[in-house]
């Protein structure tokens, strides 16, 4: 009897420990994963002064919001951030729009040489940006979109149509057939069926590539750097990186700045992770 | 929709089949799925060859030229000169082991990109079977977890060239306080320790992309396989070997592309953490070939530079898909 309760005892230690194990070192990755965001936020409440000690303060005394004043008055970071709002969204818009329909053509229609227009498509996401970044230059420059939002949007749709097409066609392929059989029967076009039963079903895979889209163009550098010469027309990753200060090199003001570009990307994450994990779930058992 | 059927190439009405015809056509939008399949490819094929083969094709041109700076000059055929002072003479193993300028961005690229993404393909699993759990608090775990993702790359190497800041990063205080460093080390003046920082930061950042991908490909495992697995007695180790391994295999090839292009690409974070130093410790090769286009202004070698990162890349590229890929019948 006491033998058994004994090792009733060990199990319950060893269930508790176990338990404590995991969410203690999901805990510590979690902390991991946020601790430059983290730190970042902690940096821009400093005072100016505090920034540069060491040791380093790990909680600001007298906190200040000084630094996010000086990044507005440094830069014109929410025209940055309006910037990039735009061009992501139009580029998220359109890659979901010509995504969607070259997807459909690929998973539900039967044509000729459709192998190799699905291996074209796909072939040029190993093609290298840098390789195209001087000839996209000189044809944005001769089309007048230097300094343009299409001159970002354009390239960038082009850069993530391959994943969006791959998106559509895998989760076009698991829709059932009689979808479309009963649209046709019902006297509905195949661009009919298309708009009015496929499309709307298909959120799960439009988020999916939406968020995936428009998180790549609010990223992206090397284009949004040689493409948008004038300060007004950067967007926050370009305005981010070529921030200078006067002097000395402004910390404080540079963490305001990053954490301030970070907040819809936090947001993203918080309200839409879980639509990424089911569109790619969805799509990854195609 | 009516204007789609404008741009249809493929609706040549014959002139004697009238406009009756054409007219019920517009009205009704039948195609056939043919015709339709060109109508919605059009766009997008069209889009890429303007945008993704032009371009190679004329930087491909551009590297067998000189004087091609943005029309200013006029271009000179000059064969593959560029490729030769590009790549220098000399013994090509002495070259490859010591050879500075793109020999050296060539090996830092390497290392780079075959460092980094099987450290970050092992970590990624390891999140993602971490998790494919249920656990209470998993959303906003989840949500930290797969956050570096989500930061501009550039950005994210501002971040850590401020943690990793010799005087006041927070790294070297860390160390410190637990006992590693007795005082404060330059890591990104050094240029092995600043190309160490750059793998460690690139890590921390992919393995949550890595996990997403992976995570997805879990998911998508029917749950009856382990069941089936452990009324069979098999434990969970064996299943993660005869079941989750096997069957994550095509994820594991889309994770592997997806990362390994990308990371031969790397220029946003030596770009942002050290600007490509100490002594070039950092410079890899696209950061290389923006240097010697921007800087230089050497347009020539440039886009020599760019048509050999586009054939390792479609060599890479490759070799992935001939030792992963499994015929399917689709």
């Amino acid at each position: 009897m006491s033998h058994d309760s004994n090792s009733l005892e060990i199990e319950r230690f060893q269930w508790v420990g176990k338990k404590v194990g995991f969410y203690g070192s999901i805990f510590i990755i979690a902390l991991v994963s946020v601790f430059p965001i983290l730190w970042m936020f902690i940096t821009s409440l400093k005072q100016p002064g505090n920034i540069v000690t060491f040791p380093v303060e790990y909680i600001p005394r007298d906190p200040t919001l000084a630094n996010y004043r000086a990044a507005f008055e440094g830069a014109p970071f929410f025209r940055y951030m309006l910037n990039s709002a735009i061009v992501a969204t139009g580029t998220a818009i359109l890659s979901v729009f010509l995504g969607a329909m070259a997807g459909y053509a690929l998973s539900r229609l039967r044509f000729r040489f459709k192998l190799p227009v699905l291996l074209l498509i796909l072939g040029t996401a190993m093609l290298p940006f840098i390789a195209r970044l001087i000839p996209l230059f000189s044809l944005a420059r001769s089309w007048g979109l230097l300094n343009n939002y299409l001159g970002l949007i354009i390239p960038y749709t082009a850069f993530q149509l391959p994943f969006a097409v791959w998106i559509f066609q895998a989760y076009f392929k698991e829709l059932p057939d009689s979808l479309e059989e009963a649209g046709l029967m019902d006297g509905l076009s195949r661009i009919g069926v298309l708009f009015r039963i496929i499309l709307p079903v298909s959120a799960p895979a439009m988020a999916t590539a939406a968020i995936i889209v428009f998180i790549y163009a609010w990223n992206e550098f090397l284009f949004a750097l040689t493409f948008m010469t004038e300060d007004s027309m950067r967007t926050i990753t370009v305005g981010i990186a070529l921030y200078q200060g006067e002097f000395q090199y402004p910390w404080g003001t540079i963490s305001a700045a990053v954490f301030m570009s970070v907040i819809p990307l936090i947001l993203f994450m918080l309200f839409f992770q879980r639509k990424v994990v089911e569109g790619l779930t969805a799509t990854g058992k195609a | 929709m009516a204007d789609t059927a404008d741009s249809s190439p493929i609706s040549p009405d014959a002139e004697g089949s009238g406009r009756q015809n054409r007219l019920q056509r517009y009205r009704d939008l039948r195609f056939s799925e043919e015709e339709l399949a060109v109508i919605l490819l059009t766009p997008v094929v069209s889009f890429l060859c303007v945008v993704s083969f032009y371009p190679i094709f004329d930087t491909i041109m551009a590297s067998l030229h000189s004087g091609y700076v943005l029309e200013m000059n006029p271009r000179q055929f000059v064969g593959l000169e560029n490729y030769r002072s590009l790549l220098g003479d000399g013994p090509l193993l002495d070259r490859i082991l010591n050879g500075g300028g793109f020999w050296n961005a060539l090996r830092v690229s390497l290392i780079y990109t075959f460092v980094s993404v099987p450290i970050e393909l092992v970590l990624g699993l390891g999140l993602a079977l971490l998790l494919n759990r249920e656990f209470k608090g998993k959303y906003f775990a989840q949500a930290a977890i797969l956050f570096p993702w989500a930061i501009p790359t550039v950005i994210n190497a501002r971040i850590w060239a401020w943690m990793f800041n010799g005087q006041y990063g927070v790294v070297n205080d860390l160390l410190i306080r637990i006992g590693i460093f007795e005082s404060a080390f330059p890591f990104l003046a050094k240029p092995d320790t600043a190309l160490i920082a750059m793998l460690f930061i690139t890590i921390w950042k992919t393995s949550s992309f890595m996990a997403l991908i992976l995570l997805a490909g879990l998911q998508s495992i029917p749950d009856h396989l382990y069941e089936a697995a452990r009324m069979d007695g098999a434990s969970r180790v064996r299943q993660f070997w005869d079941i989750t391994l096997p069957l994550l295999k095509p994820t594991l090839l889309v994770a592997l592309i997806f990362r390994t292009l990308p990371a031969f690409q790397a220029f946003g974070l030596p770009f942002g953490l050290t600007g490509g130093g100490p002594a070039s410790a950092t410079t890899t090769l696209v950061l290389f070939d923006h240097q010697l286009t921007f800087n230089r202004l050497n347009f020539g070698e440039g886009a020599a530079t760019a048509t050999i990162i586009t054939l390792i890349a479609a060599a890479i590229a490759m070799i992935y898909v001939q030792t992963l890929y499994e015929p399917e019948v689709r």
